[in-house]
């Protein structure tokens, strides 16, 4: 009898730190993690642009004069192309953007929906990122404004979305919101649209929170950061 | 013998691994305390990494890919 009951009592002691342990895990850890690979993919993204600025100037000037650009090649899995900076998120917010939406990608930065539109072109770039647990980075979604400024950059543009409407609650399976004409944000003609997705609440997942936003400026690199990154 | 190795009555499965463990009390002390470090590093690196995702917070997509 004394036996049961001392190894229960001590099963209840291991089990217990366990999960102490992993909500330390899931509270702490992942985001000291996130930050670090966030951190590494911006360096990664940086050393890449800056690597590939320099040949184009001179390669580029024999094809000038073909009729339209060449398509650009497609992003790739898993991989960061842009970084996404929301003052409102604080100064300093700036977050990787990667390609596709797994679960192992949004770990590491915000992930892009795949089969939408690229940055800056007509349709919908839509992105998804963690409200809690890996830096947290949506976790003051609810506070994006109308007029919010969203600001972007590929390494040779700088993208400036203004927000159009904020907070929108809606369910899982309301893939609508993040169609080239997304319905419910209230645009109506085709357009150079963005849409931010993370969860709601906080911590559930019952629901998503969406926030739509229009293009508004674009400027080259060299032109320096864009107005709304100046403080 | 019970289900468990520390089935003797004298104390609980800590209490069984104290005793296995070699050398002094100091020595006894230094090789829990690197078990500990071992199993949380286990569980840091290995398990809890699985375990997390089945959690709702990995949900903030719109198609659930």
């Amino acid at each position: 009898m004394r036996v049961i009951v001392r190894t229960v009592s001590e099963l209840c002691i291991t089990v217990g730190s366990v999960i102490v342990l992993f909500v330390v895990y899931v509270l702490f850890w992942t985001g000291v993690k996130a930050d670090g690979v966030m951190d590494d993919q911006i360096e990664l993204l940086q050393e890449q642009w800056a690597r590939s600025s320099t040949p184009p100037a001179g390669a580029g000037s024999s094809t000038a004069n073909t009729a339209s650009p060449p398509k650009p090649a497609p992003y790739a899995k898993g991989k960061p192309f842009a970084i996404m900076h929301i003052p409102r998120l604080g100064f300093t917010w700036n977050k990787p953007v990667l390609e596709g939406t797994a679960t192992g990608t949004l770990k590491k930065g915000l992930g892009h929906y795949a089969e939408t539109a690229r940055l800056g072109q007509k349709g919908n770039f839509a992105v998804a990122g963690h409200r809690r647990t890996y830096g947290d980075p949506f976790k003051d979604f609810p506070r994006l404004r109308r007029g919010d400024a969203v600001v972007l950059t590929d390494g040779t543009t700088w993208f400036t979305y203004r927000i159009d409407k904020g907070p929108y609650k809606t369910v899982p399976s309301d893939i609508e919101v993040i169609d080239p004409v997304p319905r419910t944000s209230g645009y109506t003609r085709p357009g150079r649209y963005l849409t931010l997705t993370t969860c709601e609440p906080e911590w559930g997942h019952s629901h998503r929170l969406i926030v739509w936003a229009h293009l508004d400026s674009t400027q080259p690199v060299e032109a320096g950061k864009p107005e709304a990154l100046r403080r | 013998m019970g289900l468990v190795p520390w089935y003797d009555g004298r104390d609980g499965m800590y209490g069984w691994i104290w005793r296995h463990l070699p050398g002094s009390t100091w020595v006894r002390a230094l090789i829990s305390l690197a078990l500990v470090v071992a199993v949380v590093y286990v569980l840091f690196q290995y398990v809890f990494p699985w375990a997390e995702p089945l959690l709702p917070f990995n949900d903030v997509t719109v198609d659930n890919q």
